[in-house]
C-alpha cells in the first residue's frame, strides 16, 4: 500500500510545543495570522503552572520582588540576555495576552502586576513568580496574612508531602498544620495527581472529597491541597469544592508529572484546532529547508509523511530535553539547520567542578544568536534566512533556571518573534 | 493460565534491536507521565515506568512472567505523552509473544485459533457458508418486512465492487439485525460495495496474542480476498483494531496491496458533507446529550486527529452541536477504555474493570446519556463498566443513530436505544 503524503500550506509555522511554541501560536491567532504548529510533547507537562518573568538574579541568586526593576538592571548587567532586547511594555503585553487567552479558554490566571508574587513550591519553599493559576491564588495570600491553614496530602501520593511543606514554612507561618487523608475510592497503591484531578471532574467524587475535607479542616477556614482540582475545568472544580465545604481552598504545585502542565497542554491541543490553527502535536519536524518562496517542513506521524509549506517559520525547539540543541563530544549543535551555537570554547568548560556550584554552569547559557528582528544568525553574522525567526530558551545568553525566567523568556520572545514575522508577512 | 514455565527475554537487548537508530530507552527521564496517564498503572503492581526501569535494570525474569502484559492494552498512550517518545507497547507485545501458548489467556488463544480455522478469518469460527447464509437470510427478512427496503442489497463476492466491506463477527453470529442499518446507509448513498465469503471478518486476536506469524497469516488471507475481488477500497466497519491490524501489518510485514484501506467513519463524514446522507438533529427534541469515544486503534495509533475530527462532525450533525459533549481528555490523548488488546477475552474481569474506572469517570463527567463509538471492544467494555459502576448511560453504534436520524431504523434494529430515544421515534 502506498502512503499518501499530506500537504499543508500556511503563513506561519511554529516548530515546538513548549510554552514558547504555544505562546507563539496564541500571538499568531491574536494577530489573525494563518498558522500551523508542530512539535513533540515538550516539557510543558512539567511546569508548576507558575509563569515566572524574572524571579531571581542570575548571577547573585538574590530573589527579585519587582521584576520590572529587575529587568532594568538586567539590561545593564546582561545586555545580550533575550529579555534585555525587549521593552517592558512589550513584555507586559505579552503576559497580558497570554494569561487572557488562558482565562478565556477555561484556565483563569492572575494577570501581570507590578510586583512578583511570593508563591509556594512543592517542597514548601518560596519562589518569586509573576502570574499564577486562579486555583493557586489563595495560597500566597494566606501565607502573607498568616491565616490558620491545614495542608492536606493523600495516602499513596508521591511527590507531594504536606509534612515537608509545613516543616519548611512553619517558622514563617505558625498556624500551619498538616493532615493526610485517603482520596475517595483510591485506597490502594500509588495514586497520581493526574488521576485524582480527572476524578474530581465527576460531581460524586467532589462530594466524597468535600466530606473528608470538612472533617479534616477542623477550625481552619483555609486548606491547601496538592494541585489536583480538576483537569479540564479547574476553576469550576475549585468553586464547587469551596461551595460544598464552605472552606477556602488553594492548590500547591506537585513534582512532575503535575496537573497544571497537563491542563495547559490538553487545553491548547483542543482549543487551537477549534480556532482554526493546524496543530500536529506529538511529532518532531525531521527537516527544515527553504525554497524560493517558502519554508518547507517535513515530518511524519503514525499515519505517514506530512509536508508543510510556510511563508515564515518560528523555531521554538527548546534546548537539550526537547531536542532543539544536541550535545556531541565535539560541541553543541542546533539540530534542524545547524545554526551556529554560542557555547563554551570546549567541552571541559561546560560545567564547573561541583554540580551544585552556586555560580551556575556555562553550558546553561548556550544557544543560538538572533538579530534585532529575532532572526537567527548564520555563520556570517547575518540573518540565516528572511523567513526564519526564533523564540524561547533556544536563545543564547540566559540561564532561565537560575533566573527563574523560563516562562518570561518563552512568552516575551515568542511575542517579538511573531510580531517580526507578522511584519515580514505583511511587508 | 497454566504453570508452564515462561522463557526469559533479555528486554534491554531486544529493546535496542527494536528501536530506530538514535533512539534509546535509556533516554527515559523517569518522570512518570506514562504511568500517571495509564489506566493499567497499579494493576499487578506494575506500571509503564516501572516496566522500562526494570528492563533497563535487567529484571528480565520478572518482566517475562508478569501477567500485567495482558492488562496493558498496548494503547500507546504512554508513548503519546512521553517527552522522549518511548514506545513501551512493543516490549509488551514481545513479552506476550514469549508466553507459551498454554500459558497465555485461553480466550485470546482460542479466538486466534478460530480465526485460523476457516477462510472467514472469524474469531467466532463462523464459516464462509454460514456467513453467506446469515446475510441472505437477514436480507430476505428485511425485504419482506420493511417495504421501503424491498430492494435492499447485500452483495456477496461481487467482483470489481468499489468497496470491500469487512464485518465484525459479532453481528452475523449474535445480533444479525445490527447489520441492516449499515446496508441501508450503503443503499441510500448508492455505494458500490460487496461482502466477501473469504477473509470477511474484522477481528484479529492473533495480533493480541503476540503471535506475529499468525497475525501475518490472517492479514495475508484478507489481502488475498480483497485482491481476488479486485476491489479498490477495503472499507473497515465500526471496529477499531480491525483497521489497525491490517494497516499496521502491511508496513510491518512489507506486504503488497493494490487497494486502499479506509475507515467507514471517513466515508460517513464524506457522505454527510456531500449531502448523500441527509442527517439532521431535528429528531432530538429532548436535547439528549451524547459523547464520543475515540478508539485508540484508529485515532491515536493510526489516523490521528483527522478521523477524530470526522467523528465529531458526524456526531454534531446527528445530535446537534449543543448536545455533543466531548470527553476529557479526548482524541489522541483519550484513555483506552480497557476493552482493547484482548482484555475483554482474557478472563481478567476484575483487572479489566479496575482499568475501566477511568473511562467510567470520563463518561460520568460529561453527564451524557449516550456514548457513540465505532469500535466493538469499546462498545462492550463501556457497557460492562457502566453496569458495574452503576452508570446511567447507553452505548450506540454510529449506524444506529444515522438511521434513526434518517427515520429508517427498523424495529429490530433498536437494541441499544434507551427509553428516551425510543420514545422520540415511536
Amino acid at each position: 500500500m502506498k502512503e499518501e503524503a499530506r500537504n499543508f500550506e500556511t503563513d506561519l509555522a511554529v516548530i515546538g510545543s513548549g510554552i514558547a511554541g504555544f505562546a507563539a501560536s496564541i500571538f499568531a491567532l491574536n494577530r489573525k495570522i494563518n498558522c500551523a504548529q508542530v512539535g513533540n510533547t515538550g516539557a510543558v507537562a512539567y511546569t508548576t503552572g507558575y509563569l515566572d518573568l524574572l524571579g531571581s538574579n542570575e548571577e547573585t541568586q538574590a530573589a527579585i520582588d519587582n521584576p520590572w526593576e529587575g529587568l532594568e538592571q538586567l539590561k545593564k548587567s546582561q545586555p545580550d540576555h533575550p529579555l534585555s532586547r525587549i521593552s517592558a511594555a512589550d513584555i507586559r503585553k505579552s503576559f497580558e495576552q497570554f494569561t487572557a487567552f488562558l482565562g478565556e479558554c477555561g484556565i483563569a490566571y492572575t494577570g501581570p502586576s507590578e510586583t512578583n508574587i511570593t508563591a509556594l513550591t512543592p517542597a514548601g519553599t518560596l519562589k518569586k513568580t509573576l502570574c499564577i493559576p486562579a486555583t493557586m491564588a489563595a495560597g500566597p495570600k494566606a501565607f502573607a496574612d498568616k491565616t490558620p491553614c491545614v495542608i492536606i496530602d493523600f495516602k499513596g501520593l508521591k511527590g507531594f508531602s504536606a509534612r515537608q511543606v509545613v516543616a519548611n514554612l512553619k517558622d514563617k507561618w505558625p498556624d500551619l498544620s498538616t493532615a493526610r487523608i485517603t482520596f475517595p475510592e483510591m485506597a490502594k497503591g500509588e495514586v497520581y495527581p493526574e488521576v485524582m484531578a480527572r476524578a474530581l471532574e465527576v460531581p460524586a467524587t467532589r462530594a466524597g472529597l468535600a466530606e473528608l475535607l470538612i472533617q479534616t479542616a477542623g477550625e481552619a477556614k483555609v486548606i491547601g491541597l496538592p494541585a489536583i482540582l480538576g483537569m479540564h475545568r479547574p476553576d469550576l472544580v475549585k468553586t464547587e469544592l469551596e461551595r460544598l465545604t464552605g472552606l477556602q481552598i488553594f492548590e500547591i504545585p506537585t513534582m512532575p508529572p503535575s496537573v497544571p502542565g497537563i491542563r495547559l497542554r490538553e487545553m491548547f491541543e483542543q482549543v487551537f484546532p477549534q480556532k482554526g490553527l493546524t496543530l500536529i502535536p506529538q511529532q518532531k519536524v525531521t527537516s527544515l529547508c527553504f525554497d524560493a518562496d517558502s519554508a518547507v517542513l517535513n515530518l511524519r506521524d503514525n499515519y505517514g509523511p506530512i509536508t508543510i509549506h510556510a511563508k515564515a517559520v518560528i523555531l521554538a525547539t527548546g534546548r537539550f530535553l526537547s531536542g532543539g540543541l544536541t550535545a556531541h563530544i565535539s560541541g553543541i549543535t542546533e539540530t534542524l539547520l545547524d545554526l551556529p551555537v554560542s557555547q563554551p570554547a570546549s567541552r571541559t568548560d561546560w560545567y564547573r567542578e561541583g554540580y551544585t556550584d552556586r555560580r551556575g554552569h556555562a553550558i546553561h547559557k548556550a544557544g543560538i544568536e538572533i538579530d534585532a528582528s529575532f532572526r537567527p544568525l548564520a555563520q556570517n553574522g547575518k540573518a540565516y534566512h528572511e523567513r526564519l525567526f526564533a523564540a524561547g530558551i533556544i536563545l543564547a545568553h540566559q540561564d532561565w533556571i537560575r533566573g527563574r525566567s523560563g516562562a518570561g523568556i518563552a512568552i516575551a520572545t515568542a511575542y517579538k518573534a511573531v510580531e517580526a514575522a507578522d511584519q515580514f508577512l505583511h511587508a | 493460565m497454566s504453570n508452564k514455565k515462561i522463557p526469559t527475554i533479555n528486554f534491554k537487548e531486544k529493546a535496542m534491536e527494536l528501536l530506530p537508530e538514535g533512539a534509546s530507552f535509556e533516554a527515559c527521564l523517569s518522570c512518570g507521565l506514562c504511568s500517571s496517564g495509564c489506566p493499567a498503572s497499579g494493576i499487578e503492581n506494575m506500571d509503564p515506568r516501572k516496566f522500562i526501569r526494570m528492563a533497563m535494570l535487567g529484571m528480565d525474569e520478572e518482566l517475562s512472567t508478569t501477567p500485567w502484559v495482558w492488562c496493558c492494552t498496548q494503547c500507546k498512550r504512554c508513548q503519546h505523552v512521553c517527552p522522549m517518545n518511548i514506545d513501551i507497547s512493543q516490549l509488551v507485545f514481545l513479552a506476550r509473544g514469549n508466553w507459551p501458548q498454554e500459558a497465555k489467556p485461553s480466550g485470546i488463544v482460542r479466538s486466534c485459533q478460530l480465526i485460523r480455522s476457516t477462510d472467514s478469518t472469524s474469531a467466532m469460527g463462523l464459516t464462509p457458508e454460514d456467513f453467506v447464509f446469515v446475510i441472505q437470510d437477514v436480507l430476505e427478512e428485511v425485504r419482506q418486512t420493511q417495504p421501503a427496503f424491498k430492494n435492499l442489497q447485500a452483495p456477496m463476492d461481487k467482483k470489481g465492487a468499489f468497496f470491500f466491506v469487512n464485518q465484525n463477527s459479532r453481528e452475523p453470529m449474535s445480533e444479525p439485525d445490527e447489520m441492516v442499518p449499515l446496508w441501508k446507509i450503503f443503499d441510500l448513498v448508492g455505494a458500490d460495495w460487496t461482502y466477501s465469503s473469504k477473509g470477511w471478518a474484522a477481528e484479529n486476536f492473533c495480533m493480541f496474542s503476540g503471535d506475529e506469524e499468525a497475525w501475518y497469516e490472517v492479514i495475508k488471507k484478507r489481502v488475498e480476498a480483497v485482491s481476488e475481488l479486485g476491489c479498490q477500497v477495503w472499507l473497515n466497519t465500526e471496529c477499531g483494531h480491525s483497521y489497525y491490524t491490517m494497516w499496521n501489518a502491511l508496513t510491518r510485514f512489507g506486504m503488497e496491496a493494490d487497494f486502499k484501506l479506509e475507515s467507514l467513519i471517513t466515508y460517513y463524514a464524506k457522505w454527510i458533507r456531500e449531502g448523500k446522507l441527509p442527517v439532521n438533529s431535528n429528531w432530538n427534541t429532548k436535547s439528549i446529550k451524547f459523547t464520543v469515544q475515540d478508539p485508540c486503534m484508529i485515532v491515536r495509533k493510526a489516523y490521528g486527529e483527522s478521523i477524530a475530527e470526522d467523528m465529531r462532525f458526524i456526531v454534531r450533525s446527528l445530535v446537534g452541536t449543543e448536545n455533543f459533549i466531548d470527553m476529557q481528555p479526548n482524541r489522541s490523548a483519550n484513555y483506552c477504555c480497557g476493552g482493547g488488546g484482548g482484555f475483554l477475552q482474557a478472563g481478567m474481569t476484575d483487572h479489566r474493570r479496575t482499568y475501566g474506572k477511568r473511562k467510567f469517570d470520563q463518561i460520568a463527567a460529561t453527564g451524557a446519556a449516550y456514548v457513540l463509538t465505532p469500535c466493538h471492544n469499546c462498545h462492550s467494555q463501556m457497557e460492562d463498566i457502566g453496569h458495574h459502576y452503576g452508570g446511567n448511560y447507553g452505548v450506540v453504534h454510529f449506524w444506529t443513530l444515522i438511521c434513526l436520524s434518517l427515520g429508517i431504523l427498523g424495529e429490530n434494529e433498536r437494541t441499544y436505544l434507551g427509553p428516551d430515544l425510543l420514545e422520540l421515534i415511536t
